[in-house]
């Protein structure tokens, strides 16, 4: 209030009319704390978000400590030297262009699978009379819901061969060596990427054949196309959007996608965007990292931008649903028996199979050996054991708690900030006067969601990673995971506050504001008591993903905060198969049972759910 | 308790785009029953958001008395909270989170009343609105009208220097409707209060107010009691947009075969009016006659042929369809028409009762005073008004 005094007082002189004019804007748009915080909010997000990323660009150009001699140039100094050895030097292959073109080849057979398999699962789903549809829509999306590289685990687990030493895969033990093409590299990391994007087909898909009228393919037929010309001219046309939105987001996830190349890539040095940043990083090549980083997030930007351009182009197909939207289910007759043997199989491979797979190769002393002397729970709750490292099970080592409880501090912490600054920046955005501002802290907070983890985890790195200002290195610590982990949660965080500020909409707090509640008390009386569910849920999904996220940890942690992800990586590096599978299984739990409980809390349907 | 002046309101929501409001000058008299009456979109909603605060305005002040609350010219903008009025949304706005009796208490335990006192008030008021029995329950346990209740009485309970109305029985069933006019009506009287009440439901605007303001398009039609705005329409948007079956226009430059425009220069002729302003005249259903074939035709009635081409019973009373060479022209009726439908007849139109409309303004002018003329009421303005 004293500031808008002030400015008040030194507009004064400029005229009694307009000055007049300026104080009623200011008594109008400042009276109230709430412009004051969107500024302190789009203060903070820019320094979180946009900071970073600038830091990133510019270390691409910038002669970094130690490489003055290469680049021809003071440290500190312009140069195109990074961006010449990422793109045109004799390196340049295989630090760019061979993960490129590897990245691209993954996408296109992970887009391809996903669509076809998950496009025809989501019409038996939502229009079909399959038997058990309603279990299988549910059992068909947990996938989606456990770590992506929990099947990767799995994969190796069963294909593992004498390329990588410890202990041998099931099929190695029972007599049959995989051979390298299907144990490691593209092949499984295609189709294992494929699996885990197909329930975000059968998600948006479903829902887009959901909301289709039936009406429109009854008109159809009604004036004399048979069922192929239907499907043909009208419903593939009107689920075009849908489909378009599909492949350009999950090209988006494969691009920052590290924990299935990285487990099943490096065996045979099959490099992809994320894992050649990723070396470049522990590597130390700061420049080279920094131009890789820059690349990924291009094009994360620019397939991200095209879909929200297809978006918008068919909204102008919107007025399909709404009312009288009928959803007639057609008999499968015939064909229902192996409809279900289609669901059935993909629920085995993709849920059943790996799940069963990883439970097993931990309770097995040897692996591929089925007899029962063979099984034990020692690596789970065993003591004394006879082997080198890790001499009791699972369960009772002090690295696993020491993690969950990272795992815990960290996620929790910036869970509970993503969610609360979340809702402020919904309230900021839907009440604020001050539009400018509020159209800005929006972009902003949805900003992070076109940067792949891994290049906004190296951006963070190249902030962070020295002191500046006021602010001490912060590469080691806590702080800077959970920084980076809710700035990288906000996109979803921002878009559920504002999402339940527009639902409530702006009566319950006006009717306060009539009888006389400033605005203190209608946020505490009013509006946060109302917003409970939505915050808890904006706390609590947030949570989930970020415990099951890798590729911001792999970069940002050291040792000492080591998160559970981490922790299983770290195990598997050192060949620990049956530790750091247990690990994955304890977080596919977590976050199975938190989805589920998130799901019950705020009665929504996971297909808003899994935004993170 | 003071009256609350407009004076020039403009209020535009996008800095390019079309006037919510325009040049509003309204002023409401204490202890007045004010309703705001016009189709969707005419600015009735946005003039009351402006009264309460809960919007700033683009133009003009508006005034509590002597004190300017909201003032572009001078920067003054009291808020919402320090207006001491009181406002029923349409959709009601209960908190959700609170109990009934909580949502009453509101108000009152901001005003630091002393407990028991405020218990008192709060059981007062909720036993007069009859929701006392439902203290203890959520808003979402309450049927619609029940909770319509609970929000008049939270605004009540602070006893608003002005009790504003959006629309408030809209989201009610016809027979709820009808308690809860006779309600409002009753609070009003009981507790002296100014309400301004939006509508756009003419029988709520003429059987509540004390005075109707008809707005269109942003911009003020006519501020008069409900028999003046039914009987002196100060335009013709308000000739047509009150009254029910709504009111009969007949264009006078209309093609000359039409029998209705001949029928209305003719009648043009015998009065005073000369021809040339006039671009319409307007009849009410209701002063419309049928004559019976046998009964001579009474001295200086206008009359003409016509065929009975529709008879609509609505239950007691009757709409008649006369079709006069192709054009449709509405009368009602109580008496039970003795013609049936393709009968030639006769019809008559009661000359004083006829409103002519101008060709530029669309300015209204009524052939002869009304027989049930009501004397002008003491405080309210009953001239004919019109904007633009």
């Amino acid at each position: 209030m004293t500031g808008g005094n002030f400015t008040a007082a030194a507009l004064a002189r400029s005229g009694a009319l307009r000055s007049a004019d300026w104080r009623y804007r200011l008594a109008v748009g400042w009276r109230e704390p709430t412009a004051a915080i969107g500024v302190l909010l789009a203060l903070l997000f820019g320094y979180l978000i946009v900071v970073p990323i600038v830091t990133l660009l510019h270390d691409a150009i910038e002669v970094q400590f130690g490489d003055a001699r290469r680049a021809g140039a003071e440290v500190g100094g312009w140069t195109l030297h990074y961006l010449e050895r990422a793109m045109f030097s004799p390196v340049a292959g295989d630090l760019f262009w061979e993960p490129l073109r590897h990245t691209l080849a993954i996408s296109a057979g992970a887009i391809s699978f996903s669509l076809v398999v998950g496009g025809l699962l989501a019409w038996l789903l939502t229009r079909t009379d399959m038997l058990g549809r309603r279990w299988f829509a549910t059992a068909l999306i947990v996938p989606y819901m456990l770590p992506s590289w929990t099947f990767a685990l799995a994969w190796r687990t069963i294909f593992k061969n004498r390329a990588v030493g410890g202990q041998p895969g099931w099929l190695e033990s029972l007599g049959f060596t995989p051979p390298d093409w299907l144990a490691y590299g593209q092949v499984p990391i295609t189709l294992i990427l494929a699996l885990h994007y197909t329930p975000f087909v059968i998600l948006l898909f479903g829902n887009a054949l959901r909301r289709f009228d039936s009406q429109l393919e009854d008109s159809a037929r009604m004036l004399g196309a048979g069922p192929a010309t239907v499907a043909r001219r009208i419903v593939l046309p009107m689920m075009l959007p849908a489909l378009m939105s599909a492949t350009l987001l999950i090209f988006a996830k494969c691009l920052g996608e590290f924990g299935v190349s990285y487990v099943l890539g490096l065996p045979v040095n099959y490099d992809v965007l994320a894992t050649s940043l990723y070396r470049s990083i522990a590597s130390r090549q700061s420049g080279v990292a920094a131009v890789i980083a820059a690349a990924i997030m291009l094009i994360g930007v620019l397939s991200l931008l095209i879909d929200a351009r297809l978006v918008r182009q068919a909204r102008r197909f919107v007025t399909v649903g709404g009312k009288g939207a009928m959803n007639r289910r057609s008999g499968l007759g015939i064909l229902g028996l192996p409809a279900l043997a289609l669901a059935s199989f993909i629920f085995a491979i993709s849920v059943a199979l790996p799940l069963l797979t990883l439970v097993l190769s931990t309770i097995m002393r040897v692996p591929g050996d089925f007899s029962l002397a063979n099984f034990t729970l020692d690596f789970w709750i065993g003591s004394n054991l006879e082997t080198v490292a890790l001499r009791s099970g699972l369960l009772l080592t002090p690295e696993l708690w020491l993690a969950a409880w990272n795992t815990l501090r960290i996620v929790g912490i910036a869970s509970i900030c993503s969610g609360l600054c979340g809702l402020l920046v919904g309230y900021v955005v839907v009440r604020s006067p001050v539009r400018p501002m509020a159209m800005f802290l929006r972009q902003v907070t949805f900003f992070p969601y076109l940067v792949p983890g891994i290049a906004f985890a190296a951006a963070y790195l190249s902030l962070f990673a020295v002191p500046r200002g006021p602010i001490p290195a912060l590469y080691g610590t806590a702080i800077i995971l959970i920084l980076a982990l809710a700035a990288d949660q906000m996109p979803f965080a921002s878009r559920a506050g504002i999402s339940a500020m527009m639902q409530l909409g702006k009566e319950p707090e006006e009717a306060a504001q009539i009888i006389g509640a400033g605005w203190l008390r209608r946020i505490v009386s009013v509006v946060v008591p109302i917003q409970k569910g939505a915050l808890v849920a904006g706390i609590l999904l947030p949570f989930i993903s970020g415990i099951r996220g890798l590729s911001l940890f792999v970069i940002l942690a050291v040792p000492s905060t080591d998160v559970l992800t981490t922790f299983s990586l770290r195990l598997l590096d050192y060949n620990y198969t049956q530790a750091a599978n247990g690990v994955v299984l304890l977080i596919c739990a977590i976050s199975y049972v938190g989805t589920l409980a998130a799901q019950k809390l705020t009665r929504t349907n996971l297909a808003e759910g899994l935004g993170g | 308790m003071p009256d609350i002046v407009l004076r020039q309101v403009n209020k535009r929501y996008d800095r390019d785009g079309p006037d919510a409001v325009a040049d509003l000058d309204l002023t409401i008299g204490d202890g007045e029953f004010m309703c705001l009456l016009g189709p969707s979109g005419c600015g009735k909603t946005t003039t009351l958001r402006l009264i309460a605060g809960l919007e700033n305005l683009s133009g003009g002040e508006i005034a509590v008395g002597d004190e300017i609350v909201d003032s572009r010219s001078t920067g003054t903008f009291v808020p919402p909270e320090r207006r001491g009025m009181g406002l029923v949304f349409q959709s009601y706005a209960l908190w959700p989170h609170l109990t009934i009796e909580e949502n009453v208490d509101f108000g009152l335990r901001l005003r630091r009343m002393p407990k028991p006192e405020r218990r008192e008030r709060v059981t007062r008021v909720m036993e007069t609105l009859g929701i006392e029995p439902y203290r203890d329950r959520y808003p979402s346990q309450l049927s619609g009208g029940q909770q319509q209740r609970v929000a008049l009485a939270r605004m009540l309970a602070v006893e608003p220097r002005v009790l504003l109305l959006d629309e408030p029985l809209s989201n009610l069933d016809a027979r709820l409707r009808l308690e809860m006019r006779a309600e409002l009506k009753r609070i009003h009287s009981a507790f002296g209060t100014t309400i301004v009440f939006v509508t756009h439901d003419q029988w709520e605007a003429m059987t509540l107010a004390t005075s109707i303001a008809v707005m269109h398009q942003g911009t003020l039609q006519q501020v008069g009691e409900p028999t003046d705005i039914y009987d002196r329409p100060a335009n013709r948007f308000v000739a047509e947009f009150v009254g029910s079956p709504p009111i009969n226009i007949v264009e006078v430059e209309g093609p000359e075969t039409s029998p209705l425009v001949a029928l209305a220069r003719a009648f043009l002729e015998t009065t005073r009016q000369g021809r040339g302003e006039i671009a319409s005249i307007g009849i009410r259903p209701e002063h419309l006659h049928l004559l019976d074939p046998n009964e001579p035709v009474a001295g200086g009635a206008f009359t003409g042929p016509a065929t009975l081409s529709a008879l609509l019973p609505t239950g007691g009373s009757w709409i008649i369809e006369l079709d006069v060479g192709g054009s449709p022209l509405f009368m009602s009726t109580n008496r039970p028409p003795v013609f049936r439908v393709g009968d030639s007849i006769t019809f008559s139109v009661e000359r004083d009762a006829v409103h002519h409309f101008d060709r530029n303004l669309s300015r209204a002018t009524t052939t002869g005073a009304p027989k049930e003329k009501v004397s002008a009421g003491a405080d309210t303005d009953t001239s004919p008004r019109a904007a633009k």
